[in-house]
């Protein structure tokens, strides 16, 4: 053993420092990859927010201070941005959370194709964006659609058809109902798999203290989801807030602030703008990130 | 007593009533596509609505396979390139990376994985604008062609993929007894020897969720396959479908058999391993 240990020595290197190097080599090419597409990017747009950045890429690019975030604080357009988005997510992460708890409690039973049933209930969170979204304009098309025909002709619950694409009145409602239908099933899988890992005792201790369903599930079932809930709650809010395809394909008309700094980039050709935009909405994540991290996820 | 059997068996039926209503709400989309993709051009805008077709017709289904009509093949082939090569990458990067997660020390390595955890939760359209500037640059720098090249998607894809796979990975080998990996490095089988001839070999079960799991981010993606192909002929199938139905030049039966043709390869690798996939979804849940 000696003669092998002195070498060891000679090169200057344990085994912790072996096995640090070889961590590293390992894990080279995930950081750098995340580094390159999500790290350097939420930086650059930082300092691409202090920027003018002109179309030619050719042309210098010009520091210009606090200029683009003003004027994106003096849009007024900005601001109706900010409070659609704010309206959307609120809205998709409570309706898909109470849903999906809703759902769970419902499945949380023996009965017979439980397992199918769980599959069918997934549906909707694998398929692909692009596929929901032609369906769901169908239905609610204005002129042909299932949803004016069940609501105006079949249940007189409005006065006329509504269009639902159009108008960003009727649009906005349908945007939020798609992505309560799109995310139940995240929140409904966390909190079934939750629900399943509590002891059936303490249910039946509670029954036989004269417990009825409500009071069960107040004080046995919820005490134990609410670490499940408000970790849903904290990741769809980051994530419906800045959704975009969704909102973006289902109508033109929901202008919400992730759409505003695309038009931004991509219409407009304003990548600084566009990119103070970003950092302003990537800041206000990354201290709820953070947090959310520390907090409540446990690797 | 009666009653309260007549109670139960009420409260059996309410219960099997609201899960019959909780499945329709989730297929109901699925089943308008079906119905519509099978009605001939004219039947599918007649009002009221109705989901069984008066007349059935195939082909809707047959012009997706005509490239002259509709190019639906090509996107199919792009996205499937795609996908493949985004899913298979990320096995390639992050079995060699979660191993190190799972068992290895190192200086940083709280630091790296709250990182790489955080990364996830970035929404691409944070990150679209200055990484569209960043490689525009870079190809400029480096004077290759990137932007409306596959090479881009699959790199971006597979950087989305990896906090996931990673996360999924490392949770997996770490229920791999540390006692096989030893008694194989007695045997002399260096680090890299056990993450081929151990831990691969047993973990099956999460390759093929991680290889699942990123197929499916990268078949779904949109936004940056919006922003980066250009050339008709290179589009996505997300992409090049809602491109076709912008045009108002769409045949909704057409459109519906090409939904439904683009669902069914996640969703039914989905339900088929469904098993091993709900773990990795409870992990942190799947960003789309």
């Amino acid at each position: 053993m000696a003669p092998v240990l002195a070498a060891t020595r000679r090169r200057g290197s344990s085994v912790s420092q072996r096995e640090g190097r070889l961590a590293w080599a390992l894990l080279a090419p995930s950081v750098i990859l995340v580094g390159l597409v999500v790290v350097y990017p939420i930086i650059s747009s930082i300092r691409m927010g202090f920027t003018h950045i002109p179309l030619d890429p050719a042309m210098p690019e010009e520091f210009v201070g606090l200029e683009q975030y003003s004027e994106i604080v003096h849009d007024p357009e900005f601001w109706l941005a900010i409070v659609r988005s704010l309206v959307h997510t609120a809205a998709t992460v409570a309706g898909s959370t109470l849903l999906g708890l809703a759902v769970a409690v419902l499945m949380n039973r023996e009965f017979a194709g439980r397992g199918i049933a769980r599959g069918i209930v997934l549906m909707p969170y694998v398929a692909p964006l692009i596929s929901l979204v032609f369906a769901w304009r169908y239905m609610f098309h204005p002129v042909y659609g299932f949803v004016n025909y069940w609501f105006v002709d079949i249940l007189p619950i409005f006065s006329g058809p509504r269009d639902w694409v159009e108008s960003p009145a009727f649009a906005m409602p349908m945007v939020i109902l798609f992505d309560i239908w799109r995310y139940f099933p995240y929140a409904f899988l966390m909190i079934l798999a939750r629900l399943q890992s509590i002891p059936k005792t303490l249910y039946e201790a509670a029954e036989v203290d004269g417990a009825g369903s409500w009071a069960k599930f107040r004080h046995i079932t919820m005490p134990e989801l609410s670490f499940v809930l408000g970790s849903i709650v904290v990741l769809r809010w980051i994530w419906n807030f800045t959704k975009f395809d969704d909102v973006w394909l289902l109508s033109r008309n929901v202008v919400t602030v992730t759409v505003y700094a695309y038009l931004r980039a991509f219409q407009s050709f304003d990548l600084g703008q566009a990119a103070a935009i970003s950092s302003l909405l990537a800041l206000g994540l990354i201290a709820s990130v953070s947090l959310y991290v520390k907090k409540v996820l446990r690797w | 007593m009666v009653t309260q059997v007549a109670r139960k068996r009420w409260e059996r039926i309410l219960v099997g009533a609201r899960i019959a209503a909780v499945l329709l709400a989730c297929v109901f989309p699925f089943i308008v596509m079906l119905s519509v993709s099978l009605k001939p051009p004219g039947d599918e805008t007649t009002y009221p609505p109705s989901l069984i077709p008066r007349r059935i017709t195939f082909k809707n289904y047959a012009d997706l396979f005509n490239p002259r009509l509709f190019p639906f093949m090509r996107y199919f082939q792009n996205s499937m390139v795609v996908a493949l090569a985004a899913a298979s990458l990320a096995i390639i990067v992050a079995v060699p990376g979660a191993y190190a997660f799972a068992r290895l020390k190192f200086a940083g390595r709280e630091l790296v994985q709250r990182g790489i955890l955080s990364a996830y939760m970035f929404s691409g359209v944070l990150l679209v604008v200055p990484y569209y500037r960043a490689v525009i640059r870079l190809q400029e720098a480096l004077s290759v062609q990137l932007v409306d090249t596959k090479l881009v998607l699959v790199l971006t894809y597979l950087a989305f993929t990896l906090p996931v796979s990673l996360y999924m990975l490392g949770n997996y080998f770490r229920t791999i007894p540390a006692e096989i990996e030893e008694s194989a490095m007695i045997d002399g089988c260096t680090r890299t020897g056990v993450i081929w001839r151990v831990i691969i070999p047993l973990s099956g079960p999460a390759l093929v969720a991680v290889f699942i799991y990123a197929f499916m981010i990268a078949w779904n993606e949109y936004l940056f396959a919006l922003v980066f192909l250009i050339s008709p002929e290179k589009l996505t199938l997300p992409r090049g479908l809602a491109e076709l139905f912008n045009t108002q030049h769409y045949i909704w039966g057409r459109m519906m058999a090409a939904s439904l043709l683009t669902a069914v390869p996640v969703v039914s690798l989905f339900l088929a391993l469904e098993r091993f996939m709900t773990a990795g979804l409870t992990v942190g849940g799947v960003k789309e």
